[in-house]
């Protein structure tokens, strides 16, 4: 079979009439929670992740696609009617949505970002459908030292990229990596830095540092210097897009989707930088670039085509060679794990069903994302009128949940505040997060390919740089060292 | 960032450096090689433990130099805003209060008291109806999730259910 056939069986997995209400549920809830200040896609996934027990693997990733997507959809909502930006993804969409909105176009700014991330979503799924299949055969010919120079890549890229402070970014991920390592040692059955308490012999959690560094970190962070400013969001005003709209942002929406698509896959490209980068290309090739600061509708159509465009890039290295690249990444990949399952080439042969239901639902998703988005904006618009307060103290009970309902024990809700109180430390001096949690899943699958590979190679170091994948993958990462000057460069220019 | 002076906040580079100690510790007792493999279960928590005591040390470097730290941006906060700490004790005991009562007076009521803390320090002023809120977002949510097969505890532990 190839992979269109492939996508026909993903569809008829995806469109049972179960999966599409999974589907529906997952898109709503994305929405919701793109919409709503203080919980984001990563943190939602985590704390859906008990439901793992009960239902599906097929069905719960379609659940979790649906959030992912929808968060992307959400986001640009809040960002054009308050501008607020919920996620870096949605800053340069608050840059020039908000002035849209302000001089009564909320509506056309509105309908260039659902539209333009509907054809962003989709393209960069078409493109997922055919790539991916052959970035896993790629992943065959992987030997333990070429993953392990991936995953020092992948470290590299994380800690330097996100964040403004290259020593910062690697505490962070450095944290993480020691947190990797507590608990029993796969290879040797020693116990790790367990220092006698039983509870660590199982290891720490992603889910339980997930919710402790957004949910609880950014509780303490928030009440700690809340701002009472109240914000009314604007009214959808204006006519949706005009002939004219259309012409300006058809381009824009393509040109974002080109750029996002791929930073989404790489390591620590994240959506902050392909949004920032659209945005920059589109001021240059505007034909009115005055209108830029205005409101200026290319500043919005591109920057959300590039957003949600790398929502879809970060399941290309995710499903085919199991390496997450964001923290939404990292929980989808818990998840995996939850089931017992590795993604990586073996998924794609052992559960078809899983990995094409899951890419046709994608496209099913993006469909039902622009009808819950368009006509249904006033709807999700009035969630921002559930109090700041209550909201927050909701957030720290489904965080609780989250926690509490994983095993049960007092020891995790101890580290959960341990390591709120961390995360609240990390925004007060701007430490990284997502390393801390790449680097917690990561990390132990790094260190069992070094030894794997230094095993059977008798304990010759010189084994790890015997390919030239190998040497690719270090070479690239000494260079990420380099990438910092680059990107100071871009945000002065932005 | 006040413009009086730059703060220094050395203790951060002391916390990372002890991070790192407590992995060294705990690398060094372990068997660093092993007889085939090269390296052992102890060779990779040493690695992070000697990185993290040289990134704490490099932080404090650039402490000594001034490096500005800005807080994050995130919506509802303004982080020009000098720390209110009455706010953040009260979040704090929101979160650390359910180690005691989550056990024994069960998720419900837990939740409640939790809720209706966090709300106070958003400055809530409806304390009787932030309880009745928390009371039923915990009593719906145990409900909810018991159903999806979560282990929650009991309903109502005092009373024995």
């Amino acid at each position: 079979m190839n992979s269109f056939e492939y996508l026909l069986h993903g569809f008829g997995v995806a469109l049972e009439p179960m999966n599409l209400l999974w589907a529906l549920i997952g898109s709503a809830l994305g929405t919701m929670i793109g919409v709503l200040p203080g919980i984001g896609p990563a943190l939602t996934i985590a704390l859906l992740l008990p439901v793992t027990v009960s239902i599906a693997p097929t069905a719960a990733f379609i659940m979790f696609a649906g959030v992912l997507y929808g968060a992307m959809y959400g986001g640009s909502t809040t960002s054009i009617l308050i501008n607020t930006p919920g996620e870096a993804g949605s800053m340069m969409t608050a840059l020039e949505g908000n002035r849209m909105a302000r001089s009564g176009r909320g509506a056309a700014a509105l309908a260039t970002a659902a539209i333009g991330s509907f054809v962003a979503g989709t393209l960069a799924t078409l493109t997922l459908t055919f790539v991916a299949p052959l970035v896993a055969e790629l992943a065959f010919i992987f030997k333990p030292a070429d993953y392990f120079a991936l995953t020092v890549l992948a470290f590299c890229s994380v800690a330097v990229v996100m964040g403004t402070s290259r020593i910062r970014g690697f505490i962070s991920l450095f944290i993480g990596l020691g947190l990797g390592v507590v608990g029993i040692d796969k290879l040797t059955g020693q116990p790790r830095l367990t220092y006698g308490v039983a509870e660590l012999l199982d290891g720490i959690e992603l889910t339980v540092v997930l919710v402790s560094l957004f949910a609880i970190g950014e509780i303490l962070f928030v009440a700690s210097r809340y701002s009472q400013a109240r914000e009314t969001p604007l009214k959808v005003s204006g006519k949706w897009m005009t002939r004219e709209d259309f012409s300006r942002s058809w381009k824009p929406w393509l040109r974002g989707t080109v750029i996002g698509f791929p930073m989404g896959a790489l390591p620590g490209g994240g959506s902050e930088i392909p949004t920032m980068l659209s945005y920059t290309l589109e001021r240059k090739l505007s034909p009115k670039p005055e209108d830029f600061g205005h409101g200026a509708i290319e500043g919005v159509a591109g920057p959300e085509a590039a957003n949600n465009a790398a929502a879809a890039g970060i399941l290309v290295p995710l499903l085919t060679l199991g390496l997450p690249t964001s923290a939404t990444a990292a929980v989808l990949l818990a998840a995996f794990q939850n089931y017992g399952l590795q993604p990586g080439p073996f998924l794609f042969t052992s559960n078809p069903d899983l990995v094409w239901g899951l890419i046709a639902s994608l496209y099913i998703g993006n469909v039902m994302l622009l009808v819950l988005n368009l006509p249904l904006v006033g709807l999700w618009v009035k969630l921002l009128s559930i109090p700041k307060p209550q909201l927050y103290a909701g957030i720290l009970i489904f965080a609780l949940i989250g926690i509490w309902g994983v095993s049960g024990s007092e020891v995790d809700l101890i580290v959960m505040l341990i390591i709120g109180i961390a995360g609240y430390v990390m925004r007060v001096y701007d430490f990284p997060i997502a390393p801390v949690l790449i680097g917690l899943i990561l990390g132990p699958m790094a260190e069992y390919q070094l030894r794997t590979a230094l095993a059977s190679a008798q304990g010759n170091p010189m084994t790890l740089v015997e390919t030239p994948i190998s040497i690719t993958f270090l070479a690239i990462a000494a260079l990420i060292f380099l990438a910092p000057a680059l990107l100071r460069r871009l945000r002065a220019n932005a | 960032m006040s413009s009086k002076s730059i703060s220094r906040p050395y203790w951060l580079s002391v916390i990372v450096i002890g991070l790192g100690l407590v992995c060294l510790w705990g690398g060094l007792s372990l068997p660093a090689a092993s007889r085939y493999a090269g390296i052992g279960p102890g060779a990779v928590p040493t690695f992070i433990g000697a990185v993290l005591v040289v990134l704490g040390l490099l932080l404090a470097i650039q402490i000594y130099r001034g490096e500005p730290f800005e807080a994050q941006g995130t919506e509802n906060a303004d982080p020009n805003l000098p720390m209110n700490l009455r706010a953040f004790l009260l979040a704090l005991v929101a979160a650390g209060l359910p180690i005691l009562t989550l056990k024994s007076f069960g998720l419900p009521l837990a939740a409640m008291v939790s809720f209706a803390l966090v709300a106070r320090s958003f400055g809530s002023t409806r304390l009787g109806w932030d309880l009745l809120t928390g009371l039923i977002l915990g009593l719906l949510s145990w409900f909810l999730f018991d159903r999806l097969g979560l282990q929650l505890g009991g309903l109502l532990p005092l009373a024995g259910i």
